[in-house]
């Protein structure tokens, strides 16, 4: 008895729960899909889902539009979040607290319930559904991501650097991209990386903005998981998709990303 | 100049909505072509159909019977066909090229987020040959391009005649006064263009969901037909008399967030505790672990759920569920749990433990009472998370019916309508969270005025 409570009053074992809980459901559950992937139906090692996954022109076109889209996507919500972000940093802006919340508000409204809204929005004005509702809902969707972070990091950015440039002669346009620019990339990085993940990892809203006229990659994955034949073949899509997001948060700063987004509330 | 240039652009942006709102205006006829036989061309209005959609009409030879009806959304048949009645009415009639004549019916409660289904049935029930034609039907709201043309040249009209005004008094000015107010303008106006921008933002942002607010007020089935002020909506939401699988979605979606909220709370502050009295590798690695399912998009964790389920053979229901958003909830209590750790004294545990306290004790009289501000804080993100998230949900809740309510919505919106009761019931949550929003700043202004 005395042992157990000796153990237990050391309060790095607190953690050991957790990790367990860990390892079952999210290291594991990763390990499976590679395991699927490399296996056939019946659980023998097989290479043949690759090999289809090779010749499947349709899931290797729907891939590289994705990530098209995805990256246009992140291209539009840096574009029009920054200056939004930039503004809402500025010293005379009066209300950065109220303008923030009022861009995340939105966010506690469902996803699919707005899409929808915006599928609605978009016939009463008489504009057709297609590639540009597309990026105008996933623009909708994903830009508080992008303002967040970046917002974050100007208005922690240390003000005197600015102000000694333009001691030091740099004109608006130089302090702009000479110093805040630079000094912003990490809200940037970690703003692109929340906006690009989910944008190219998207399914269900690319379908009803486009009414079902165009398909991403994620529903092309959903649409393999779950029909049982398929389900190897669907695990190699997710093994593909796991690599590019693999790949995406290594450019990014993950610590960064999941303090920025846990401080969204 | 400045002036110039600003005149110039709402004139363009103004002469653009009204080129846009003429090209809007030219398709108002709706069209309805069976394009590829080439024998019957139709021109009829739709109500209640979509804009600019495509009509996929599949050709086959089976007869018409009320199970199909609800599958079928047009019917073209050339002769009475009374058993249409109960579900679609007549809405046109046409000749074709060979004289037989037509008549098109279309289902009365049309629904709208997907393509129409259309059958074709001939006297004798079947096709000599499948055809395959298209039918477009077109329709715009060309006014409201015009009521936006016309707000913005109201706009346009009321800030000349205000500069015009302006310029008069300013001219009573002597120059010191005249240099002191340039400058200052120029100051203001940097801020009035910067603002314009966030609002304009705002504006797009928030259109869809004031959709939803305006059409909360409505009975009608569809989102977008307004068919006059009525609370009927909120009256059913709160009698219950919704639909039933809306009010299991919410049950659901309820039940589910607490049991993941409270789990999630309980794990991620023992492990936050653990782990800040790890050694830095050791921390190193469980931090990194923890960040996986915060990078991991949606669809990956549920997808590897969903196999690890399969794999194991368990049935999917609301345990898998429940599991699957402690795993995505859990890494955010812990981040919102580790802050407070590093604020407090890390003696004071151990003096309660000297002091004759057992652990138990010591975790509940000393540590908690430090630490509940980040509990707090990880329990409601773990709360929102789990109430907002389709992803996960949508791969490990099984095929027993379970449904939460993103789940609900999906299904809603790919069979075509939205159950009307969710509007007023997300109107009734954007307006708890506008009030709760006002609040917390109003509380945090008096704080910092103090």
């Amino acid at each position: 008895m005395s042992k157990v409570l000796q153990i237990f009053s050391s309060r790095r074992t607190w953690a050991w729960p957790y990790i367990l809980f860990m390892a079952l459901f999210v290291v594991l559950p990763l390990v499976l899909v590679g395991v699927y992937a490399f296996t056939d139906m019946s659980g023998q090692f097989t290479l043949r889902n690759f090999a289809k996954f090779f010749s499947h022109s349709e899931a290797i076109q729907t891939f590289f539009y994705s990530v098209m889209i995805a990256v246009l996507n992140t291209a539009i919500c840096l574009l029009i979040g920054y200056p939004a972000a930039y503004i809402m940093a500025q010293e005379d802006f009066r209300t950065p607290k109220v303008m923030a919340m009022l861009f995340i508000l939105p966010m506690w409204i469902n996803f699919l319930l707005r899409t929808v809204a915006t599928v609605e929005l978009f016939n009463m004005c008489g504009l057709p559904l297609g590639e540009g509702a597309l990026l105008f809902g996933l623009c909708y969707d994903y830009l508080p991501f992008m303002i967040y972070p970046i917002y974050n990091t100007l208005q922690k950015m240390d003000n005197s650097l600015v102000e000694a440039a333009q001691d030091l002669g740099a004109n608006r346009w130089k302090c702009f991209w000479k110093i805040i620019v630079p000094l912003s990339m990490p809200g940037v990085y970690s703003g692109v990386v929340m906006v690009f993940m989910p944008t190219v990892s998207t399914f269900a809203i690319a379908e009803l903005l486009t009414h079902n006229n165009i398909k991403l990659f994620g529903s092309l994955i959903q649409d393999y998981i779950t029909t049982t034949d398929l389900l190897n073949y669907g695990a190699v899509l997710s093994l593909v998709l796991l690599i590019i997001i693999g790949l995406t948060s290594f450019f990014g700063d993950h610590d960064a990303s999941g303090e920025e987004k846990g401080g969204m509330v | 100049m400045r002036r110039l240039r600003l005149g110039l652009l709402s004139l363009l942006g103004f002469l653009g909505i009204l080129v846009s709102g003429a090209m809007a205006q030219s398709n108002l006829t709706y069209e309805l072509r069976v394009g590829e036989t080439g024998k019957a061309a139709v021109v009829d209005t739709f109500p209640g159909t979509y804009a600019g959609e495509k009509v996929n009409i599949s050709i086959q030879p089976s007869a018409i019977s009320h199970q199909a009806s609800d599958s079928l959304d047009f019917v073209f048949v050339d002769r009475p066909m009374p058993t249409l009645e109960s579900w679609a009415e007549q809405v046109y009639a046409f000749t074709d090229s060979e004289g037989t004549d037509w008549t098109v019916w279309r289902k009365k409660e049309l629904p709208k987020n997907r393509k129409k289904r259309v059958l074709v049935q001939n006297a004798y029930g079947a096709f000599e040959q499948y055809l395959h034609a298209s039918i477009e039907v077109k329709r715009s709201r060309g006014w409201i391009w015009f009521v936006l043309a016309g707000l913005m040249l109201a706009g346009v009209a009321a800030y000349s005649i205000v500069t015009v005004v302006q310029r008069r008094k300013e001219k009573q000015l002597t120059s010191v006064e005249q240099e002191m107010l340039r400058r200052k303008r120029m100051g203001m106006r940097r801020h009035y263009g910067s603002q314009l921008y966030l609002w304009l933002l705002l504006l797009v942002l928030y259109a869809p969901i004031a959709l939803i607010a305006v059409f909360s007020f409505t009975e009608s089935k569809i989102l977008g037909n307004w068919t006059g002020f009525s609370m009927q909506l909120y009256a059913n939401l709160f009698t219950g008399q919704a639909d039933a699988g809306l009010n299991s979605a919410i049950w659901y979606t309820v039940v589910i967030a607490l049991i993941a909220a409270v789990c999630s709370t309980i794990l991620g502050t023992l492990a936050a505790i653990g782990i800040y009295n790890m050694r830095a590798r050791q921390r190193k690695v469980v931090s990194l672990m923890n960040s996986v399912p915060m990078i991991n998009p949606d669809i990956i964790t549920g997808i590897s759920l969903f196999l690890l389920f399969v794999a194991l053979g368990v049935s999917q229901g609301l345990a898998t569920v429940c599991i699957a958003h402690v795993v995505f909830c859990t890494p955010y209590v812990v981040l919102s749990v580790l802050p407070r750790l590093s604020r407090m004294n890390p003696n004071t545990y151990e003096a309660a433990l000297d002091l004759g306290a057992t652990p138990a004790q010591a975790l509940r009289m000393v540590m908690l009472p430090e630490l509940w501000p980040g509990m707090l804080s990880g329990f409601i993100l773990a709360l929102t998370l789990s109430v907002d998230d389709f992803g996960v949900t949508f791969f490990t809740k099984g095929s027993g019916g379970l449904e939460t309510l993103s789940t609900f919505i999906y299904s809603d919106a790919r069979k075509g309508g939205l159950t009307p009761e969710l509007r007023p019931l997300f109107t009734i949550i954007l307006l708890v969270m506008l009030t709760a929003l006002i609040i917390i700043n109003i509380r945090n202004n008096k704080q910092e005025n103090n």
